[in-house]
Protein backbone atom coordinates (compact mmCIF):
# COMPACT_ATOMS: atom_id res chain seq x y z
CA UNK A 1 0.00 0.00 0.00
CA UNK A 2 1.29 3.30 -0.66
CA UNK A 3 1.79 6.35 2.02
CA UNK A 4 -0.49 8.21 0.57
CA UNK A 5 -3.22 4.94 0.35
CA UNK A 6 -2.42 4.71 3.83
CA UNK A 7 -3.45 7.97 4.90
CA UNK A 8 -6.57 7.80 3.13
CA UNK A 9 -7.70 4.33 4.39
CA UNK A 10 -6.43 5.70 7.75
CA UNK A 11 -9.42 8.45 7.17
CA UNK A 12 -12.31 6.08 6.03
CA UNK A 13 -11.16 4.33 9.21
CA UNK A 14 -11.65 7.17 11.42
CA UNK A 15 -15.21 7.87 9.46
CA UNK A 16 -15.81 4.52 10.10
CA UNK A 17 -14.88 4.55 13.77
CA UNK A 18 -16.82 7.86 14.26
CA UNK A 19 -19.43 6.85 13.16
CA UNK A 20 -20.00 3.64 15.11
CA UNK A 21 -19.35 5.91 18.13
CA UNK A 22 -21.92 7.96 17.01
CA UNK A 23 -23.86 4.81 16.68
CA UNK A 24 -22.96 2.47 19.96
CA UNK A 25 -23.02 5.46 21.79
CA UNK A 26 -21.24 5.01 25.80
CA UNK A 27 -18.64 2.01 24.92
CA UNK A 28 -16.34 2.78 21.44
CA UNK A 29 -13.98 5.99 22.32
CA UNK A 30 -14.52 9.26 21.18
CA UNK A 31 -12.35 10.50 18.68
CA UNK A 32 -13.42 13.42 18.69
CA UNK A 33 -13.23 14.26 22.69
CA UNK A 34 -9.57 12.29 21.84
CA UNK A 35 -8.24 15.02 19.66
CA UNK A 36 -9.67 18.33 21.09
CA UNK A 37 -7.94 17.22 24.39
CA UNK A 38 -4.69 16.35 22.55
CA UNK A 39 -4.48 19.33 20.99
CA UNK A 40 -5.65 21.47 24.64
CA UNK A 41 -3.11 19.18 26.44
CA UNK A 42 -0.31 17.25 24.36
CA UNK A 43 0.33 18.79 21.44
CA UNK A 44 2.52 21.05 23.06
CA UNK A 45 5.17 18.65 24.10
CA UNK A 46 4.05 15.68 21.74
CA UNK A 47 3.65 17.33 18.52
CA UNK A 48 0.86 17.75 16.11
CA UNK A 49 1.38 14.34 14.38
CA UNK A 50 2.78 12.48 17.68
CA UNK A 51 6.30 12.19 16.54
CA UNK A 52 7.17 14.37 19.53
CA UNK A 53 10.12 16.41 19.98
CA UNK A 54 13.19 17.86 22.31
CA UNK A 55 12.95 15.19 25.31
CA UNK A 56 9.45 14.34 24.32
CA UNK A 57 8.88 11.09 23.59
CA UNK A 58 7.11 10.18 19.78
CA UNK A 59 3.71 8.33 20.62
CA UNK A 60 2.78 7.41 16.95
CA UNK A 61 3.00 4.32 16.16
CA UNK A 62 1.81 3.23 19.41
CA UNK A 63 -1.31 0.68 19.54
CA UNK A 64 -4.07 2.33 21.84
CA UNK A 65 -3.74 -0.30 24.86
CA UNK A 66 -0.34 0.94 24.71
CA UNK A 67 -0.89 4.38 25.31
CA UNK A 68 -3.94 3.80 27.51
CA UNK A 69 -1.48 1.80 29.83
CA UNK A 70 1.19 4.37 30.11
CA UNK A 71 -1.70 6.98 31.12
CA UNK A 72 -2.65 5.04 33.39
CA UNK A 73 0.57 4.09 34.91
CA UNK A 74 1.22 8.12 35.38
CA UNK A 75 -2.19 8.39 36.62
CA UNK A 76 -1.63 6.16 39.36
CA UNK A 77 1.59 7.94 40.06
CA UNK A 78 3.88 5.15 39.66
CA UNK A 79 6.94 5.65 37.45
CA UNK A 80 7.36 4.69 33.43
CA UNK A 81 10.74 6.53 32.36
CA UNK A 82 13.21 9.33 34.16
CA UNK A 83 10.61 12.04 33.58
CA UNK A 84 7.34 10.37 34.88
CA UNK A 85 6.96 13.29 37.28
CA UNK A 86 5.66 15.48 34.65
CA UNK A 87 2.82 12.82 33.50
CA UNK A 88 2.11 12.18 36.25
CA UNK A 89 0.58 15.40 37.41
CA UNK A 90 -0.72 15.78 33.78
CA UNK A 91 -2.81 12.78 33.70
CA UNK A 92 -3.64 13.47 37.29
CA UNK A 93 -7.42 14.31 36.30
CA UNK A 94 -7.70 12.52 33.78
CA UNK A 95 -10.99 9.91 33.75
CA UNK A 96 -10.92 6.70 32.68
CA UNK A 97 -12.98 7.73 29.25
CA UNK A 98 -10.51 10.55 28.47
CA UNK A 99 -7.47 7.84 28.34
CA UNK A 100 -9.31 6.03 26.35
CA UNK A 101 -10.31 8.93 23.79
CA UNK A 102 -6.81 9.41 23.75
CA UNK A 103 -5.77 6.27 23.35
CA UNK A 104 -7.65 5.97 20.72
CA UNK A 105 -6.84 9.50 19.08
CA UNK A 106 -3.69 8.56 18.88
CA UNK A 107 -3.17 5.41 17.91
CA UNK A 108 -6.04 5.93 14.87
CA UNK A 109 -4.15 9.16 13.72
CA UNK A 110 -0.49 9.36 14.34
CA UNK A 111 0.86 6.04 12.51
CA UNK B 1 19.65 13.12 3.88
CA UNK B 2 18.43 9.79 2.88
CA UNK B 3 18.08 7.92 5.97
CA UNK B 4 15.26 10.18 7.11
CA UNK B 5 13.44 10.27 4.01
CA UNK B 6 9.73 8.39 3.51
CA UNK B 7 7.65 8.79 1.16
CA UNK B 8 5.54 10.31 3.72
CA UNK B 9 7.74 13.08 4.90
CA UNK B 10 8.33 13.53 0.81
CA UNK B 11 4.56 14.20 0.46
CA UNK B 12 4.43 17.07 3.32
CA UNK B 13 8.15 18.59 2.25
CA UNK B 14 6.00 19.20 -1.35
CA UNK B 15 2.51 20.79 0.72
CA UNK B 16 4.70 22.93 2.57
CA UNK B 17 7.03 24.07 0.10
CA UNK B 18 4.37 24.73 -1.95
CA UNK B 19 2.17 26.64 0.58
CA UNK B 20 5.19 28.62 2.07
CA UNK B 21 5.17 30.51 -1.77
CA UNK B 22 2.08 32.04 -1.02
CA UNK B 23 2.22 32.74 3.25
CA UNK B 24 3.01 36.50 3.17
CA UNK B 25 1.33 38.11 6.38
CA UNK B 26 0.30 41.10 6.75
CA UNK B 27 0.08 42.18 10.31
CA UNK B 28 -2.56 44.75 10.16
CA UNK B 29 -2.51 46.75 14.04
CA UNK B 30 1.37 46.56 14.08
CA UNK B 31 3.46 49.75 12.71
CA UNK B 32 6.35 47.48 13.18
CA UNK B 33 5.24 44.79 11.85
CA UNK B 34 7.14 44.14 8.40
CA UNK B 35 5.42 41.87 5.61
CA UNK B 36 7.10 38.80 6.24
CA UNK B 37 7.59 35.69 3.72
CA UNK B 38 8.88 32.46 5.01
CA UNK B 39 10.57 29.31 3.01
CA UNK B 40 11.21 25.67 4.06
CA UNK B 41 14.91 25.31 4.21
CA UNK B 42 14.71 22.09 5.72
CA UNK B 43 11.94 19.40 7.36
CA UNK B 44 11.79 15.85 8.55
CA UNK B 45 14.58 17.23 10.91
CA UNK B 46 15.28 15.21 14.53
CA UNK B 47 15.49 18.00 17.03
CA UNK B 48 17.58 20.25 15.07
CA UNK B 49 19.50 22.49 17.64
CA UNK B 50 21.49 25.05 16.43
CA UNK B 51 22.45 26.29 13.17
CA UNK B 52 25.81 28.64 11.74
CA UNK B 53 25.84 30.01 7.93
CA UNK B 54 28.51 30.95 5.65
CA UNK B 55 28.51 33.92 3.94
CA UNK B 56 27.61 32.14 0.57
CA UNK B 57 24.62 30.74 2.77
CA UNK B 58 26.35 26.82 3.82
CA UNK B 59 24.41 26.31 6.64
CA UNK B 60 26.44 24.35 9.42
CA UNK B 61 22.96 22.06 11.60
CA UNK B 62 22.75 20.17 14.72
CA UNK B 63 20.03 17.20 15.79
CA UNK B 64 20.36 16.86 19.46
CA UNK B 65 20.51 12.69 18.95
CA UNK B 66 21.84 12.58 15.60
CA UNK B 67 24.99 14.75 14.98
CA UNK B 68 26.20 17.62 12.79
CA UNK B 69 25.70 17.85 9.04
CA UNK B 70 25.87 20.58 6.47
CA UNK B 71 23.47 22.15 3.75
CA UNK B 72 25.31 23.13 0.66
CA UNK B 73 23.62 26.54 -1.14
CA UNK B 74 22.46 23.92 -3.52
CA UNK B 75 19.93 22.76 -1.19
CA UNK B 76 21.82 19.36 -0.75
CA UNK B 77 22.63 18.01 2.81
CA UNK B 78 26.00 15.84 3.64
CA UNK B 79 26.39 14.54 7.31
CA UNK B 80 29.34 15.20 8.89
CA UNK B 81 29.38 13.77 12.28
CA UNK B 82 27.46 11.42 13.50
CA UNK B 83 26.36 10.52 17.33
CA UNK B 84 26.58 7.20 18.79
CA UNK B 85 24.39 4.65 17.35
CA UNK B 86 23.54 6.72 14.62
CA UNK B 87 24.15 5.82 10.52
CA UNK B 88 24.59 7.27 7.34
CA UNK B 89 27.04 9.77 8.73
CA UNK B 90 30.88 9.25 7.28
CA UNK B 91 31.88 9.13 10.87
CA UNK B 92 30.12 8.54 13.85
CA UNK B 93 32.05 9.54 17.18
CA UNK B 94 30.66 6.72 19.75
CA UNK B 95 31.30 8.87 22.79
CA UNK B 96 28.84 11.90 21.79
CA UNK B 97 25.00 10.74 22.86
CA UNK B 98 21.95 12.25 23.67
CA UNK B 99 19.84 11.61 26.74
CA UNK B 100 16.71 13.81 28.11
CA UNK B 101 17.38 17.71 27.25
CA UNK B 102 21.12 16.60 26.64
CA UNK B 103 23.31 15.81 23.32
CA UNK B 104 24.23 17.23 20.28
CA UNK B 105 23.48 21.69 20.72
CA UNK B 106 25.30 24.84 19.20
CA UNK B 107 27.68 24.99 16.22
CA UNK B 108 29.31 27.96 15.73
CA UNK B 109 32.00 28.93 12.32
CA UNK B 110 35.41 30.12 12.94
CA UNK B 111 35.58 33.95 12.65
CA UNK B 112 38.41 33.12 10.35
CA UNK B 113 36.95 30.15 8.71
CA UNK B 114 37.84 30.75 5.22
CA UNK B 115 41.79 29.93 6.33
CA UNK B 116 41.63 27.71 9.21
CA UNK B 117 38.33 25.42 8.18
CA UNK B 118 37.45 25.46 11.98
CA UNK B 119 34.05 24.64 13.35
CA UNK B 120 32.83 24.24 16.89
CA UNK B 121 30.29 21.80 18.24
CA UNK B 122 28.68 21.91 22.00
CA UNK B 123 28.10 18.07 22.77
CA UNK B 124 27.69 15.67 25.75
CA UNK B 125 30.10 12.91 25.87
CA UNK B 126 31.09 9.77 27.65
CA UNK B 127 34.67 10.13 27.56
CA UNK B 128 34.82 11.11 30.99
CA UNK B 129 32.70 9.38 33.52
CA UNK B 130 29.94 10.24 34.37
CA UNK B 131 29.64 11.97 31.57
CA UNK B 132 30.15 15.99 30.67
CA UNK B 133 29.78 18.41 27.75
CA UNK B 134 32.34 19.60 25.81
CA UNK B 135 32.94 21.89 23.34
CA UNK B 136 34.78 20.52 19.86
CA UNK B 137 36.65 22.07 17.42
CA UNK B 138 37.06 20.55 14.09
CA UNK B 139 38.57 20.89 10.35
CA UNK B 140 35.68 20.69 7.92
CA UNK B 141 37.54 19.21 4.44
CA UNK B 142 37.40 21.24 0.96
CA UNK B 143 34.35 19.40 -0.17
CA UNK B 144 32.23 19.43 2.55
CA UNK B 145 31.74 15.91 2.56
CA UNK B 146 33.67 15.24 6.58
CA UNK B 147 35.42 16.57 9.33
CA UNK B 148 38.59 15.73 11.07
CA UNK B 149 41.66 16.69 13.86
CA UNK B 150 38.49 16.94 16.58
CA UNK B 151 39.98 18.80 19.33
CA UNK B 152 37.64 19.23 22.64
CA UNK B 153 39.03 22.88 23.55
CA UNK B 154 36.29 22.26 26.72
CA UNK B 155 36.02 18.84 28.79
CA UNK B 156 34.44 19.46 32.14
CA UNK B 157 31.20 21.37 31.92
CA UNK B 158 28.48 20.12 34.18
CA UNK B 159 25.92 17.38 33.10
CA UNK B 160 23.59 15.42 35.02
CA UNK B 161 23.91 12.11 34.86
CA UNK B 162 21.11 10.79 37.36
CA UNK B 163 17.58 10.78 37.30
CA UNK B 164 16.39 13.28 40.57
CA UNK B 165 12.82 14.10 42.09
CA UNK B 166 11.83 17.15 39.92
CA UNK B 167 9.77 18.18 36.94
CA UNK B 168 11.76 16.70 33.66
CA UNK B 169 13.94 15.19 36.29
CA UNK B 170 15.52 12.84 34.42
CA UNK B 171 19.35 13.08 33.14
CA UNK B 172 20.69 15.15 30.78
CA UNK B 173 18.59 18.17 32.02
CA UNK B 174 19.72 21.55 31.63
CA UNK B 175 22.85 22.06 29.53
CA UNK B 176 22.74 25.65 28.54
CA UNK B 177 24.59 24.48 24.81
CA UNK B 178 24.25 27.82 22.85
CA UNK B 179 27.93 28.89 21.38
CA UNK B 180 29.09 31.95 19.41
CA UNK B 181 31.78 33.98 18.36
CA UNK B 182 31.51 37.65 19.93
CA UNK B 183 32.77 40.69 18.31
CA UNK B 184 36.49 40.19 19.39
CA UNK B 185 36.77 36.93 17.99
CA UNK B 186 36.51 34.92 21.39
CA UNK B 187 34.00 32.10 21.82
CA UNK B 188 31.40 32.19 24.21
CA UNK B 189 29.64 29.13 25.61
CA UNK B 190 26.31 28.91 27.97
CA UNK B 191 26.16 26.64 30.15
CA UNK B 192 23.28 25.01 32.64
CA UNK B 193 22.88 24.20 36.13
CA UNK B 194 22.02 20.81 35.65
CA UNK B 195 19.63 20.66 38.66
CA UNK B 196 22.37 20.43 40.84
CA UNK B 197 21.66 22.96 43.87
CA UNK B 198 25.00 24.64 44.30
CA UNK B 199 26.14 24.31 40.52
CA UNK B 200 25.14 28.10 39.78
CA UNK B 201 26.95 29.63 42.24
CA UNK B 202 30.20 27.01 42.53
CA UNK B 203 33.38 28.85 41.45
CA UNK B 204 34.39 26.12 39.43
CA UNK B 205 31.70 23.63 38.41
CA UNK B 206 30.78 24.53 34.80
CA UNK B 207 27.34 24.38 35.37
CA UNK B 208 25.55 27.34 34.98
CA UNK B 209 27.62 29.71 33.58
CA UNK B 210 28.87 32.11 30.84
CA UNK B 211 32.80 31.18 29.52
CA UNK B 212 34.43 33.34 27.54
CA UNK B 213 36.95 31.37 25.70
CA UNK B 214 39.83 31.24 23.08
CA UNK B 215 39.94 29.03 19.95
CA UNK B 216 42.05 26.87 21.74
CA UNK B 217 39.75 26.82 25.21
CA UNK B 218 41.94 29.10 26.93
CA UNK B 219 40.38 31.61 29.27
CA UNK B 220 39.89 35.08 28.17
CA UNK B 221 42.81 37.21 29.87
CA UNK B 222 40.33 39.73 30.76
CA UNK B 223 37.57 37.71 32.32
CA UNK B 224 37.13 38.76 35.94
CA UNK B 225 35.05 36.63 38.03
CA UNK B 226 35.34 37.00 41.67
CA UNK B 227 39.11 35.28 43.22
CA UNK B 228 39.29 31.91 43.05
CA UNK B 229 36.67 31.61 39.70
CA UNK B 230 37.94 29.03 37.16
CA UNK B 231 38.96 31.62 34.76
CA UNK B 232 37.00 30.61 31.81
CA UNK B 233 34.19 32.25 33.79
CA UNK B 234 32.98 35.23 32.51
CA UNK B 235 29.46 35.41 34.18
CA UNK B 236 28.09 32.60 37.00
CA UNK B 237 24.69 32.59 38.90
CA UNK B 238 22.88 31.13 36.10
CA UNK B 239 20.31 28.91 35.48
CA UNK B 240 20.19 27.37 31.76
CA UNK B 241 21.35 30.14 29.66
CA UNK B 242 19.83 28.97 25.44
CA UNK B 243 20.42 32.50 24.24
CA UNK B 244 23.60 34.66 23.13
CA UNK B 245 23.50 37.34 20.94
CA UNK B 246 25.98 40.93 20.71
CA UNK B 247 24.66 43.80 20.39
CA UNK B 248 25.49 45.13 16.88
CA UNK B 249 26.70 49.01 18.33
CA UNK B 250 27.78 48.42 21.75
CA UNK B 251 29.37 44.57 21.36
CA UNK B 252 27.47 43.74 24.78
CA UNK B 253 27.05 39.93 25.28
CA UNK B 254 23.11 39.39 26.03
CA UNK B 255 21.82 35.85 27.26
CA UNK B 256 18.46 34.69 26.84
CA UNK B 257 17.31 32.22 29.23
CA UNK B 258 14.70 29.89 30.56
CA UNK B 259 12.80 30.54 34.25
CA UNK B 260 11.73 28.08 36.38
CA UNK B 261 7.91 28.32 36.40
CA UNK B 262 8.21 31.62 35.98
CA UNK B 263 10.50 34.77 34.78
CA UNK B 264 12.16 33.90 31.54
CA UNK B 265 15.25 36.56 31.19
CA UNK B 266 17.37 38.70 29.25
CA UNK B 267 20.62 39.99 30.62
CA UNK B 268 22.84 42.38 29.44
CA UNK B 269 25.98 40.44 31.16
CA UNK B 270 28.73 42.24 33.16
CA UNK B 271 32.10 41.05 32.96
CA UNK B 272 32.53 39.00 35.93
CA UNK B 273 29.17 39.57 37.34
CA UNK B 274 26.08 37.10 39.49
CA UNK B 275 22.99 36.48 37.43
CA UNK B 276 21.53 35.64 41.11
CA UNK B 277 20.31 31.88 40.52
CA UNK B 278 21.14 30.06 43.36
CA UNK B 279 18.66 26.87 43.87
CA UNK B 280 21.00 25.72 46.96
CA UNK B 281 18.87 23.65 49.97
CA UNK B 282 19.01 26.20 52.87
CA UNK B 283 19.72 29.21 51.73
CA UNK B 284 17.72 32.54 51.18
CA UNK B 285 14.90 31.54 54.22
CA UNK B 286 14.39 27.94 51.75
CA UNK B 287 14.60 24.51 53.55
CA UNK B 288 15.50 21.46 52.61
CA UNK B 289 14.65 20.66 48.73
CA UNK B 290 13.93 17.76 46.52
CA UNK B 291 17.20 16.11 45.87
CA UNK B 292 18.78 19.25 46.99
CA UNK B 293 17.35 21.22 44.56
CA UNK B 294 15.37 24.09 45.65
CA UNK B 295 14.73 25.73 41.35
CA UNK B 296 10.83 24.56 41.52
CA UNK B 297 10.15 25.17 45.13
CA UNK B 298 7.82 25.67 46.24
CA UNK B 299 5.75 23.81 44.62
CA UNK B 300 7.09 21.51 41.57
CA UNK B 301 4.24 20.07 39.94
CA UNK B 302 1.35 21.96 40.28
CA UNK B 303 0.32 25.56 38.63
CA UNK B 304 0.81 28.63 41.22
CA UNK B 305 0.57 31.95 40.70
CA UNK B 306 3.62 33.68 39.38
CA UNK B 307 4.68 36.25 41.51
CA UNK B 308 4.40 34.18 43.97
CA UNK B 309 6.89 31.96 43.02
CA UNK B 310 9.05 34.99 42.12
CA UNK B 311 9.27 35.69 45.56
CA UNK B 312 10.08 32.41 46.77
CA UNK B 313 12.53 31.38 44.39
CA UNK B 314 13.63 34.36 42.71
CA UNK B 315 15.30 33.84 39.19
CA UNK B 316 17.87 36.82 40.18
CA UNK B 317 18.27 37.05 44.27
CA UNK B 318 19.06 40.63 44.86
CA UNK B 319 17.91 39.95 48.07
CA UNK B 320 21.13 37.76 48.82
CA UNK B 321 23.18 39.49 46.17
CA UNK B 322 22.56 42.82 45.71
CA UNK B 323 25.15 43.11 43.20
CA UNK B 324 23.67 40.49 40.47
CA UNK B 325 23.02 41.64 36.57
CA UNK B 326 19.76 42.60 36.97
CA UNK B 327 17.50 41.40 33.07
CA UNK B 328 15.95 43.56 31.43
CA UNK B 329 13.25 41.51 30.45
CA UNK B 330 11.40 38.84 32.61
CA UNK B 331 8.64 38.29 29.97
CA UNK B 332 6.08 39.17 32.07
CA UNK B 333 7.06 37.07 34.81
CA UNK B 334 5.71 33.87 32.57
CA UNK B 335 8.58 30.89 32.30
CA UNK B 336 7.78 29.62 28.61
CA UNK B 337 10.92 28.24 27.36
CA UNK B 338 12.88 31.47 26.20
CA UNK B 339 15.64 29.56 24.10
CA UNK B 340 17.45 31.49 21.60
CA UNK B 341 18.43 34.82 20.53
CA UNK B 342 19.70 37.14 17.63
CA UNK B 343 19.98 40.93 16.48
CA UNK B 344 18.29 41.07 13.04
CA UNK B 345 20.43 42.75 10.91
CA UNK B 346 20.11 45.62 7.60
CA UNK B 347 17.72 48.36 6.80
CA UNK B 348 15.45 45.64 5.17
CA UNK B 349 13.98 45.21 8.55
CA UNK B 350 12.85 48.36 8.50
CA UNK B 351 12.04 50.09 12.48
CA UNK B 352 13.09 46.12 13.14
CA UNK B 353 16.55 46.77 12.40
CA UNK B 354 18.78 46.04 14.80
CA UNK B 355 16.46 44.75 17.55
CA UNK B 356 16.82 41.51 19.37
CA UNK B 357 14.83 38.56 18.46
CA UNK B 358 14.03 35.45 20.84
CA UNK B 359 13.08 32.06 20.48
CA UNK B 360 10.60 30.54 22.81
CA UNK B 361 9.04 27.23 23.00
CA UNK B 362 6.49 27.38 25.27
CA UNK B 363 4.98 24.06 26.57
CA UNK B 364 1.35 25.28 28.85
CA UNK B 365 1.89 24.22 32.09
CA UNK B 366 0.00 24.80 35.05
CA UNK B 367 -2.22 27.66 33.58
CA UNK B 368 0.31 29.18 31.48
CA UNK B 369 -0.52 31.03 28.15
CA UNK B 370 1.99 28.71 25.81
CA UNK B 371 3.29 31.15 23.77
CA UNK B 372 5.30 29.63 21.20
CA UNK B 373 6.91 32.43 18.97
CA UNK B 374 9.48 34.71 18.23
CA UNK B 375 9.49 38.21 20.42
CA UNK B 376 11.23 41.41 18.84
CA UNK B 377 12.47 43.41 21.25
CA UNK B 378 13.76 47.07 20.89
CA UNK B 379 16.34 48.13 23.01
CA UNK B 380 17.42 51.69 24.05
CA UNK B 381 20.32 53.05 21.62
CA UNK B 382 22.88 51.81 24.83
CA UNK B 383 21.21 48.10 25.05
CA UNK B 384 20.37 48.71 29.01
CA UNK B 385 16.56 48.64 28.92
CA UNK B 386 13.32 47.54 26.87
CA UNK B 387 11.86 50.18 24.64
CA UNK B 388 9.46 47.77 23.01
CA UNK B 389 8.04 43.59 22.41
CA UNK B 390 6.40 43.08 19.79
CA UNK B 391 5.30 39.45 19.13
CA UNK B 392 6.20 38.77 15.13
CA UNK B 393 3.51 37.63 12.96
CA UNK B 394 4.73 34.61 11.77
CA UNK B 395 4.40 33.51 8.07
CA UNK B 396 4.72 29.59 9.69
CA UNK B 397 3.01 27.88 12.01
CA UNK B 398 4.15 28.26 15.35
CA UNK B 399 5.92 25.66 17.12
CA UNK B 400 9.07 25.71 19.45
CA UNK B 401 11.39 27.37 18.39
CA UNK B 402 14.95 26.45 19.90
CA UNK B 403 17.40 28.87 17.59
CA UNK B 404 17.21 31.55 15.70
CA UNK B 405 19.98 32.81 13.74
CA UNK B 406 21.02 36.22 11.64
CA UNK B 407 21.80 34.95 8.09
CA UNK B 408 24.52 36.68 5.52
CA UNK B 409 21.89 36.98 3.28
CA UNK B 410 19.52 39.06 6.06
CA UNK B 411 17.21 36.63 6.66
CA UNK B 412 16.36 35.35 10.10
CA UNK B 413 17.00 31.29 10.14
CA UNK B 414 14.74 29.68 12.83
CA UNK B 415 14.66 26.01 13.69
CA UNK B 416 11.64 24.26 15.33
CA UNK B 417 11.92 21.57 17.68
CA UNK B 418 9.27 19.35 15.74
CA UNK B 419 11.61 19.35 12.75
CA UNK B 420 11.66 21.98 10.49
CA UNK B 421 14.21 25.03 9.87
CA UNK B 422 12.59 27.96 7.99
CA UNK B 423 14.31 31.30 6.85
CA UNK B 424 11.94 33.99 7.30
CA UNK B 425 12.58 37.33 5.12
CA UNK B 426 11.33 40.43 5.98
C1 LIG C 1 5.01 19.24 29.43
C2 LIG C 1 5.21 18.36 28.30
C3 LIG C 1 4.21 17.23 28.15
C4 LIG C 1 2.86 17.32 27.97
C5 LIG C 1 2.02 18.59 27.93
C6 LIG C 1 2.39 15.97 27.81
N1 LIG C 1 3.42 15.10 27.89
FE1 LIG C 1 3.29 13.07 27.69
N2 LIG C 1 5.27 12.91 28.12
C7 LIG C 1 6.09 13.96 28.42
C8 LIG C 1 7.36 13.43 28.86
C9 LIG C 1 8.58 14.25 29.30
C10 LIG C 1 7.25 12.03 28.81
C11 LIG C 1 8.29 10.98 29.24
C12 LIG C 1 7.94 10.67 30.71
C13 LIG C 1 8.71 9.54 31.32
O1 LIG C 1 9.94 9.64 31.42
O2 LIG C 1 8.07 8.55 31.73
C14 LIG C 1 5.92 11.74 28.34
C15 LIG C 1 5.42 10.43 28.15
C16 LIG C 1 4.17 10.15 27.65
C17 LIG C 1 3.69 8.82 27.33
C18 LIG C 1 4.49 7.53 27.44
C19 LIG C 1 5.29 7.33 26.18
C20 LIG C 1 6.08 6.06 26.20
O3 LIG C 1 6.27 5.48 25.13
O4 LIG C 1 6.52 5.65 27.28
C21 LIG C 1 2.42 8.96 26.88
C22 LIG C 1 1.49 7.84 26.42
C23 LIG C 1 2.08 10.36 26.95
N3 LIG C 1 3.17 11.05 27.42
C24 LIG C 1 0.87 10.89 26.59
C25 LIG C 1 0.52 12.21 26.80
C26 LIG C 1 -0.82 12.71 26.66
C27 LIG C 1 -2.02 11.89 26.19
C28 LIG C 1 -0.77 14.03 26.98
C29 LIG C 1 -1.95 15.00 27.07
C30 LIG C 1 -2.95 14.63 28.04
C31 LIG C 1 0.60 14.36 27.30
N4 LIG C 1 1.34 13.24 27.21
C32 LIG C 1 1.05 15.63 27.63
C33 LIG C 1 5.81 15.30 28.29
C34 LIG C 1 4.55 15.82 28.13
Amino acid sequence: MTDRLRIIVAGVALAVCAGATAATGTQAADLAAGEKRYNVNCVNCHGKAGQGMASFPALKGREAAYIAEKLQTYRAREMVGPNSAIMMSLSSDLTDEDIANLAAYIADRFQ
Amino acid sequence: MTMKTSGRTASCVFAMGAAAVMLGTTAMANTNATTMTAEVILTGLQSPWDMALLDDGTMFFTEKCHGLSVRMPTGEVTPLLGMTGTEGYPETADDLFCEGQAGMQGVAIDPNFSENRQIYVYSTSSMTAPGTNRVLRMTVNEDFTGVSDRTDIVEDISYKPEASDQPFGGPGAHNGGRIRFGPEGFLWVTTGDIHGGTVPQSPTELGGKVLRIDTDGNAHPDNAAPEGFDDRIYTYGHRNVQGIAFHPETGAAITAEHGPWHSDEITVLENGGNAGWDPAPNTAGRGDCPSNYCGYEPNQFEGMNRYERAAYMPMTDLESYPDAMVPIWDNNGWSQGTSSAAFLEGSQWGAWEGALVVGIMGIGFGGTPIGQRIDVIELNEDASAVVDVTEMTLPIPSGRFRSVVSGPDGALYVAQDAGTIHKLMP
